[in-house]
């Protein structure tokens, strides 16, 4: 029993949607940086199912970096998170919002 | 596929036994529910929200320099699978690799990132460079 | 399974590193490390002469190296080094240039204000070395990833340098809006790339050149559909309307000074790696991406200049007035011909420069009338030109630069831009960019009016000067080096506005060979 590739594209566009919908709906601070991290990781399927269906090493090479810029990410990302918490003893979006475009 | 059964077997009765468990305990507790048994304290003010939770920096600070030697693990391990082919150019070219991370968690351990709790000469200088120059600990790390 | 098979090709072939190529990336790699590393050894944190020296050395070595490789390129097709990851050539050693000016200016301007904040740690030069390492990556790469990864490099960095004022609940959120927003854009610009990597097999821009050649793509729609995720992405990084709402905040929470960098940097990284994947890679796609470009152009330049008109704090209104730049830069790219691009490098480079300069004399201001580097509103600045004839002087002559006055290298760039277009005959998109430029000089007019031609009434006259007694202890050292770096940029904007040509016969050398 084998899975066609495109079944794992499709999975991993749905996950992309989902982290896309939760970093632009989500209110917690720390949800929307998972979604952040889902969007990378549903990336991450899409090259190594790729590189499967093309029979092609770049794909799964390409995961390595993505990874990595992710783990910065999330280092950054989450000092950031701290830094604010410690501040405001609060993680919702909604009382970060004294900036107005 | 036949030799993965046991371990489906091990799976399904390991869930059988754990929802077993809580539906017989649930069914078999008595319950005298009471508006004092649900709050969070039995006594004292009843909270009107979450209490705050505080955890020292220290552990996301040890957590982000556990992520530094992660990532350099991601690499060395390709890196290792071919390392006979790859010869001395691959120990070169790790090497430096392996020298930037080194300079960056020096860095980290010169700021005192490593230094728990307050006994040593050390960190006492750390945090009283900190306090002059007004450096919050938490942007430190990154 | 995949490893298998390649570790059953053996031997390997080994990529030859060119040195030559990299040096750019390395120089300003090694300072950062050796900023770090002396930081650590020593012993003593705050070093701020020698940190800042390193770090002059290696923004001049890295602009020495560019130079070498614009006087090697010489029109040249591009080198590819290291494995076909790298390309160096005359485009991306410009881009170097342009990288090395805005250091050169930023580190003058930005460390003694920043001191005021944080201290004089090691951490503010490093971050700024490494995010301009990220920015020349970018310029460099021939690679989708490496790209990518140029892009996270310099956007990581600018997200812990736009959130240095931690203590100020402005620049933190402002920290965090340009963290969530920025990673949402690389997420998306990745999903792009995955896109483009499966439709035609490589993330090697030279081979997808190649490969688009020569095959024909019954369905495009993978390939499309991640063209457009990668042009959202950079629209996202240049703050192109409608991706623009992240920019005004973040430009006014974050330091003075560094607003200045990151608008600068961030913006030579993008663009020059816009130029490298569409005018190059995806040239024969131009059909598809031209519209989508041209309405992200228009867009930017009318309504980044419409939205400055209603602004009145000055950071925001000159961010709205970057978001008009990033529009007729992305015209730039829309006309896509060799000279056109040329003139896109020469209005970065004519941009980079003005905004390094022109941020650093508002970080001035801030400094001399005393408010906090988030906020300067138009009457803050009432009756400067009273109280400091010099400073509102040579802030109205970058402002009004940064308009398009004529004898400024604004007033160049802004023409040439229009020129190719109209050599490319889309007449009504030129008519469109010279009334949106007119409607620009608008609000640079009311900021230069607000200081030349308000009086500061007495009471708040007399509270200003007596704020600026108390802060005058220490300014005037933290501000003789940032005069130098503001001088520096006022000579180079005025100097080649008078005499342009010896910079636009650098940028015509510099155009790209596909």
């Amino acid at each position: 029993m084998t899975i066609p590739g495109s079944w794992y594209l499709v999975v991993a566009a749905l996950l992309f949607g989902l982290g896309a919908f939760g970093v632009l709906t989500r209110r917690n601070v720390i949800v929307m940086f998972m979604s952040l991290e889902l969007m990378l990781n549903a990336v991450n399927l899409t090259f190594v199912s790729y590189a499967r269906m093309l029979n092609d090493v770049g794909g799964q090479v390409d995961v390595f970096f993505v990874l990595v810029v992710a783990a910065a990410e999330v280092v950054v990302g989450l000092g950031i998170i701290v830094a604010i918490f410690r501040q405001r003893a609060t993680v919702t979006a909604d009382d970060i919002s004294s900036l107005k475009g | 596929m036949a030799q993965y059964l046991p371990i489906v077997i091990m799976l399904v009765l390991g869930g059988v036994f754990a929802a077993g468990s809580f539906i017989g305990s649930g069914l078999l507790a008595p319950k005298r529910p009471h508006r004092a048994k649900l709050a969070p304290y039995e006594c004292g003010i009843v909270p009107r929200s979450e209490p705050p939770e505080r955890f020292p920096v220290r552990f996301f600070l040890v957590a982000m320099i556990f992520i530094i030697f992660d990532i350099e693990i991601i690499f060395l391990y390709p890196f290792a699978a071919a390392a006979g082919e790859l010869g001395t150019f691959g120990v070169i070219e790790v090497a430096g690799f392996a020298l930037v991370v080194f300079i960056a968690f020096a860095y980290l351990v010169a700021n005192g990132a490593l230094s728990w709790g307050p006994s040593r000469k050390q960190s006492y200088r750390v945090v009283e460079e900190r306090l002059a120059s007004k450096v919050p600990t938490g942007v430190r790390g990154e | 399974m995949i490893f298998a098979n390649v570790l059953s090709q053996l031997p390997i072939a080994l990529p030859a590193i060119s040195y030559k190529a990299v040096a750019p990336e390395l120089v300003l790699f090694g300072g950062a490390l050796l900023i770090l590393l002396v930081s650590a050894t020593v012993g003593k944190r705050e070093l701020p002469g020698l940190y800042r020296a390193i770090a002059l050395v290696a923004a001049l070595a890295e602009g020495g190296f560019s130079g070498y490789q614009l006087y090697l390129a010489q029109g040249a097709k591009a080198s590819l080094a290291v494995a076909g990851a790298i390309a160096y050539d005359g485009f991306s050693a410009f881009a170097g240039i342009v990288v090395a000016a805005i250091l050169l200016l930023a580190i003058l301007i930005g460390p003694g204000f920043i001191k005021r904040i944080a201290g004089d740690g090691p951490e503010f030069l490093v971050l700024m070395l490494i995010s301009a390492m990220g920015a020349t990556v970018m310029a460099q790469g021939e690679d989708l990833i490496v790209i990518f990864i140029g892009l996270e490099i310099l956007s990581i960095a600018l997200y812990v340098m736009v959130g240095y004022r931690i203590g100020d609940g402005l620049a933190r959120e402002a920290a965090f809006k340009y963290f969530i927003l920025g990673g949402f854009s690389s997420a998306i610009f990745l999903y792009g790339i995955a896109l483009v990597y499966g439709a035609t097999g490589t993330t090697n821009l030279a081979k997808i050149g190649a490969f688009l050649a020569l095959n024909v793509l019954t369905h495009d729609g993978v390939l499309l559909f991640g063209l457009a995720l990668l042009l959202l992405g950079f629209g996202f990084k240049v703050s192109a309307v409608p991706f623009h709402l992240w920019s005004p905040d973040v430009y006014q929470g974050a330091p003075t000074s560094v607003t200045g960098y990151m608008a600068a940097m961030a913006k030579v990284g993008a663009f020059a790696a816009l130029i490298r994947v569409f005018d190059i890679a995806f040239a024969g796609q131009i059909v598809q991406w031209r519209p989508i470009v041209v309405g992200l152009a228009i867009l930017s330049m009318v309504f980044g200049a419409l939205f400055a008109l209603r602004q009145r704090e000055l950071k925001k209104i000159l961010a709205y007035s970057s978001i008009n730049h990033a529009g007729f830069i992305l015209l730039g790219v829309y006309a896509g011909t060799a000279a056109a691009i040329s003139n896109t490098l020469f209005y970065l480079i004519a941009y980079a420069v003005i905004v390094v300069g022109t941020f650093g004399l508002v970080s001035i201001v801030q400094d001399s009338i005393g408010v906090s580097e988030g906020s300067c509103s138009l009457d803050q600045l009432r009756g400067l030109a009273r109280s400091r004839p010099a400073l509102a002087t040579v802030t109205a002559i970058m402002v009004l630069a940064q308009a398009g006055a004529p004898f400024t290298t604004g007033f160049l760039a802004k023409f040439s831009i229009i020129v190719s277009v109209v050599e490319i005959r889309e007449y009504w998109v030129a008519v469109v960019a010279m009334l949106s430029a007119a409607i620009a000089v608008a609000f640079y007019l009311r900021i230069v009016l607000a200081m030349f031609r308000g009086e500061p009434e007495e009471v708040e006259g007399e509270r200003v000067l007596a704020i600026q007694g108390a802060a005058t202890e220490a300014p005037a050292r933290r501000q003789a080096l940032a005069w130098i770096g503001v001088s520096l940029s006022l000579v180079f904007t005025v100097g080649f506005g008078i005499f342009p040509q010896p910079l636009l016969d650098l940028a015509a050398r510099a155009h790209i060979v596909g």
